[in-house]
């Protein structure tokens, strides 16, 4: 089959032709589509960029309106966002961007203090204490709860979980502060326990045999708050921070939000935290057992400083997406453009006011530029929040590496 | 090993065995390699003589494997590999311009380390290549995997099961069914990167009787850590150390009569 | 003193006390999820079980029927009150009911009580008292119920023979007429045999006598299904149940998405979700390739790859804007002056559309599809590689014939990957071409059959929708719950394929990586 004859030599020039062709496309496609990718960024800054230069019929708003709040006028005092009734003739603009990042990042804050602590502790417990057989049966699990869609987590955020929250605060807070004590006395009672009782129901099974503990716990608190109410708060929780502490109670609020996001975000902060802590080489835990260290006393002194960085990134990734998402703050948090500390407040995000207003803005208008120039401002902050976190998990696996390697 | 990187020139001629140009299948002539700016071979000049096996020898990272793969061209795959000096095979320059890379590595097979199986059947391995030809007839195809499995000493314990997966074979097994798969396409050459090195004494065995059989009507090249199996089945030897030809010889005179120190060193495990 | 160190050593003996609150984490998390889960699966499917009516007599002497909906302790004040779905809004003004559980004298349920579904003013309770056939007869009592039932049967086939008629005779038609073609006679006919069936499926009505004893007069043909709740047996109850999941997956939406089915938006989603895909995977995949087989591993290909993996970070939303402005207005708007100049200024590709949502959402994951086919790619070993080039393949050859057919399990979980993150995505579509009611399917008989320019339906916005901008939401809860239980169940279904999926991938590569 060395010969040459002409079908041969002609399909092995057939052959040598597809693969250059196909190299050309495959390179051609690839590098078109990546662009395709990236051109995402450069069309953001190129449509913004009219905004502050006059090219034509658009009206220029000064950078300064974006940020610095409004000085005299009737109401207008403060940071304003109200496009549609000022960016006409006449009227000067109040289109401060600062309640808008301000609803944004604080709806991010409260879904990461909800998230952070929540994915922290599976995480440590399923890389340290969990059994694995269940473990290799939660991760999915939570990666079934990552992929619920914003739009029904916040349908019941919005639609369920607020007004049940508003009608039972008292509740709620019943069951936030039982929650840590509860969980402490269900360890110190499992340490009583028979060691056989202990065998039947191990740690390394915690995760589900206290899930109707918790659901105890909700019984309890919920039978309890009516003393809280009347002992702590004058017997109407609602009426007593409305008059002591003058706070406005909003039913969709940044509370609601912030449990709402904090489980959506959950899940991925736990997935990259759970990685990172198990990924820290075996050697290192063992060596700090060998010298009578608890598991628990292994993770924070030795485990969760070799993989903090990883957990950085776990928190960043988190961060990322707690503040682009749209659908559950559009329906969880009442849309209200204000600003304020209280939690039980509205608030208005960046991402739910383009989602909203978008549509109706005419193109190429300042409206619309206005709205793109949120986007921008999303688009950066989650490029880079996300660039923060590889690198760092870049440098760590290295680190992994090179300790695994040393061990 | 003060003279490992400096560049003095390559050994004395007197370690190079010029064999007639008719009787090599290869001739290597002055290649020198450089993996990203660090070399790897340095001016190496030698003839593989025809339908005899060829065994290279040296410690690790000598660059013996480097030197087999530049002969099938895979270093073709890695950007950072820097050349110079030429390769031929039956007097061609395999680096020339329009040289088709897939046709060279037709004429010139390669059996790795490890069993590389592809995920296919039995048969749906050996015939990979003979499909990339194209232009046979099924009948002619399965004469020639026939053939080929024949050869590679494989056919009886697979006979009956050419549609089960490659990879339910044993690991000699997976070598022998690799050789097979490179013998079907009918090569001029056949390069072995220590092919028994991840098996047990018994398949390393059934595999050098089987080199011994090939050569009759192939060149084979063999990369090898193991001394005595280069001294059991290679009819000359090549010692390689820091990317230079220490010596080269019929496997005999290399192995009793060394001539060089180094040489001899290196065969009675001085090296360390 | 050492006896209090020892026993608070016992206490949490070995782990301490954070070990129980990472152990209380987990539980909360899986508690939460559960919780969530199991609101939707009981809501959402329970609101097609024909509940019971039930007869509440108050203290006052008040009369009122209907399904107990909820009970909450009233505000302010010790007790409870509860919500009944009283229906008949024509009469109430209202379909809902507070009465405080104090003031109820006595529940019952009696047999006859009668819940009829309407095409208008949703549903109607009360006892059946008599019946007027279409020919002026007049039944009463137990007879009017079967004559009832009997009359439905028959409208409900005239209403079928309709639609079949409306949609395979006549439209066709008027569409070859506005098209200049001469069926006149044809289309004539038909509508004859239209008007025929109207006249058949008009007259005869129907009284109910409300709980507080007012009457209501229902014609016929506005009624679409009669029930009798308190009178059926668990099985009939349980068909009831299947026939009304059925028509809410069959059936298109009623009263301002707050009542009938959602077929069209999960046609529209399947749809979309499937030109996405359709999209998405070649580039995806050829991205994939490119970025692992072809392209130099420099210190570019290394951000651009960074970049790539983030970008699946990069929020939805900013999808959205970037597929308004650059496919709807840009690319929309050029090709609707160039050739659909005709239509304008109302814009046929320069508005958002299906077109439009299918390339927003392919974009939006194509990261995801890469990123997971080069994790396909980057696991196969490279022995396969020069194992395949050693025997002459050129590259190509090798891709298609060796590493292609490897990395496809993975390619296939990115993809469905991909599909479960379009599927449950809302925000972008917002902006590029969902509609709250799409009166036309973007498929029909009509040329070039896929209408790639026409808004469409979506299960997500369905619900965003009818949660938030429906006029009675209480009334559309029912139904959000069931359409969020629907878009969930898809959505855990294609992730489940793709764990599945990833899992296989693991074992199988497991044997690979034995030597």
């Amino acid at each position: 089959m060395t010969d040459t004859s002409p079908p041969l030599f002609v399909r092995r020039r057939l052959r040598q032709g597809r693969d250059r062709l196909a190299t050309v496309l495959v390179t051609a496609g690839g590098i078109g589509v990546i662009l395709a990718l990236l051109a995402i960024g450069v069309f953001l800054v190129v449509e913004v960029v009219p905004l502050f230069w006059a090219t034509g019929a658009t009206q220029v708003v000064s950078p300064e309106t974006l940020w610095s709040p409004l000085a005299g006028g009737d109401d207008s005092v403060g940071h304003r966002w109200d496009p549609t009734a000022s960016l006409v003739e006449g009227e000067s603009p109040r289109v401060s961007l600062v309640p808008l990042a301000w609803g944004t990042l604080e709806a991010a804050a409260w879904a990461l203090l909800i998230a952070v602590p929540l994915a922290l502790g599976a995480a440590s417990h399923s890389a340290l204490f969990m059994s694995s057989r269940l473990r290799s049966h939660l991760k999915p699990t939570l990666e079934l709860m990552e992929a619920l869609p914003g739009v029904v987590i916040g349908f019941v955020a919005g639609l369920v979980l607020a007004p049940w929250v508003e009608r039972h605060l008292a509740d709620v807070l019943a069951m936030l502060l039982l929650l840590v004590p509860g969980l402490l006395l269900a360890g110190s009672l499992w340490s009583c326990l028979p060691p056989r009782l202990q065998q039947v129901m191990p740690l390394g099974w915690a995760g589900l045999w206290l899930l109707p503990w918790l659901l105890l716990m909700v019984v309890v608190a919920q039978a309890l708050s009516p003393w809280l109410e009347a002992w702590a708060f004058d017997g109407d929780l609602r009426h007593w921070l409305e008059a002591r502490l003058g706070l406005d109670i909003a039913v969709r609020n940044a509370m609601i939000v912030g449990m709402a996001m904090g489980f959506a975000v959950m899940p991925s902060v736990y997935a990259l935290a759970e990685d990172a802590l198990s990924g820290v080489p075996r050697s290192l835990a063992e060596g700090a057992q060998a010298l009578g260290a608890t598991r628990w006393q292994t993770l924070w002194r030795v485990v969760l400083p070799a993989a903090s960085p990883g957990i950085f990134s776990a928190v960043m990734i988190g961060a990322g997406r707690a503040v682009g998402e749209t659908m559950i703050v559009l329906m969880a948090s009442g849309n209200a453009a204000l600003m304020t500390w209280n939690p039980l407040d509205g608030l208005r995000s960046l991402a739910a006011t383009i989602a909203i207003e978008l549509p109706e803005a005419g193109p190429g208008g300042p409206h619309y530029r206005l709205l793109l120039l949120a986007a921008l401002l999303l688009f950066v902050f989650t490029f880079l929040v996300n660039t923060l976190a590889e690198l760092v998990r870049t440098r760590l696996r290295r680190r992994y590496r090179r300790l695994g390697g040393g061990a | 090993m003060s003279f490992a990187h400096d560049l003095r020139p390559s050994p004395a001629p007197a370690a190079v065995i010029d064999f007639s140009p008719e009787a090599s299948s290869l001739a290597i002539r002055e290649l020198s390699l450089a993996y990203g700016g660090k070399p790897a071979l340095r001016n190496l000049t030698l003839r593989i003589p025809r339908h005899r096996v060829t065994a290279f020898i040296g410690p690790s990272g000598c660059g013996k494997s480097t030197l087999l793969r530049v002969l099938n061209r895979l270093h073709d795959l890695n950007d950072e590999v820097v050349r110079e000096g030429e390769v031929l095979l039956e007097g061609q320059d395999i680096h020339a311009p329009g040289v088709a890379v897939s046709e060279l590595r037709r004429r010139v097979g390669m059996v790795f380390q490890a069993p590389n199986p592809f995920p296919m059947s039995i048969h749906d391995n050996v015939a990979f290549g003979l499909r990339l030809q194209g232009g046979l007839s099924k009948r002619k195809r399965d004469d020639i995997i026939e053939w080929a499995l024949r050869s590679a000493a494989l056919w009886d314990e697979v006979k009956d099961r050419l549609r089960a997966s490659a990879w339910s074979l044993s690991g000699g097994q997976q070598q022998r069914l690799v050789i097979a798969r490179t013998l079907a396409v009918s090569p001029e050459v056949l390069l072995l990167d220590e092919p028994a090195s991840a098996l047990d004494p018994i398949s390393t065995l059934k595999i050098e009787e089987l080199i011994c059989n090939l050569k009759s009507h192939l060149t084979l090249v063999l990369v090898t850590h193991n001394m005595q199996q280069a001294a059991r089945v290679s009819d000359y030897t090549a010692f390689l150390q820091d990317g230079e030809l220490v010596e080269y010889g019929p496997t005999d005179t290399l192995f009793t009569n060394p001539r060089l120190r180094r040489t001899e060193n290196y065969i009675t495990g001085r090296m360390a | 003193m050492s006896l209090e160190s020892d026993s608070r050593m016992r206490v949490f003996r070995g782990e301490g006390p954070g070990a129980w609150l990472a152990a209380g984490s987990v539980a909360f998390s899986l508690l939460a999820l559960l919780a969530l889960l199991a609101l939707l699966a009981i809501r959402g499917l329970g609101h097609f079980w024909p509940a019971d009516v039930a007869l509440v007599m108050l203290e006052d002497g008040r009369q009122l029927a209907g399904e107990r909906v909820q009970e909450v302790p009233l505000p302010k004040e010790t007790g409870r009150e509860r919500l009944y779905r009283t229906g008949n809004r024509d009469l109430d003004g209202t379909r809902w009911d507070w009465v405080a559980v104090s003031a109820i004298a006595a529940v019952s349920k009696p047999r006859d009580m009668v819940v009829l579904e309407r095409r208008r003013w949703g549903e109607a309770i009360g006892r059946l008292t008599a019946l007027e056939s279409e020919t002026g007869e007049r039944v009463e009592g137990e007879a009017a119920w079967a004559a009832l039932e009997a009359r439905l049967a028959e409208l409900t086939s005239l209403r079928q023979a309709l639609d079949t008629l409306r949609d395979e005779v006549i439209l066709p038609r008027v569409r070859a007429l506005e098209a200049g073609g001469d069926v006149g006679r044809e289309l004539a006919i038909a509508n004859a045999r239209l008007r025929e069936l109207q006249a058949a499926m008009e007259g005869g009505q129907l009284t109910l006598t409300t709980a507080d004893g007012e009457r209501l007069t229902v014609p016929l043909e506005q009624v679409v299904r009669a029930r009798r709740p308190n009178a059926m047996s668990p099985l009939d109850k349980i068909i009831a149940w299947g026939e009304g999941v059925w028509r809410f997956l069959s059936e298109g939406p009623r009263a301002a998405n707050t009542a009938g089915g959602v077929w069209p938006a999960i046609f529209g989603t399947v749809l979309m979700v499937m030109l996405m895909s359709i999209l998405v995977t070649p580039f995806g995949v050829l991205a994939a390739i490119y970025l692992n087989e072809v392209a130099h591993q420099g210190r570019l290909t290394r951000l651009v790859r960074i970049a790539v993996r983030n970008l699946a970070g990069v929020p939805s939303i900013v999808y959205g804007v970037f597929g308004l402005g650059v496919f709807v207005y840009g690319i929309g708007g050029t090709l609707d002056e160039w050739f659909f100049d005709a239509a304008l200024p109302s814009p046929t590709f320069g508005t958002g559309g299906l077109l439009w949502a299918s390339l927003t959402l392919a974009l939006l994951t194509l990261p995801v599809v890469i990123v997971a086919t080069e994790e396909g790619l980057a696991r196969i070993p490279d022995q396969q590689r020069e194992g395949a080039l050693a025997l002459g393949a050129t590259r190509l050859e090798m891709l298609t014939r060796v590493v292609l057919p490897m990395a496809t399990p993975a390619m296939l979980t990115g993809v469905i990957l991909a599909v479960a993150r379009a599927a449950g995505e809302v925000a972008p579509l917002m902006l590029v071409g969902v509609a709250k009611l799409a009166p036309q399917v973007p498929v029909d008989g009509d040329f070039p059959f896929l209408h790639l320019d026409r808004k469409f339906m979506h299960l997500g916005y369905h619900v965003f929708d009818a949660a938030l901008h429906g006029g009675d939401v209480q009334a559309a809860m029912p139904l959000v719950y069931a359409t969020a239980l629907l878009l969930v169940l898809v959505i855990l279904v294609l992730n489940l394929t793709a764990i599945f999926l990833r899992h296989h991938l693991s074992t199988r590569h497991g044997v690979l990586g034995r030597r």
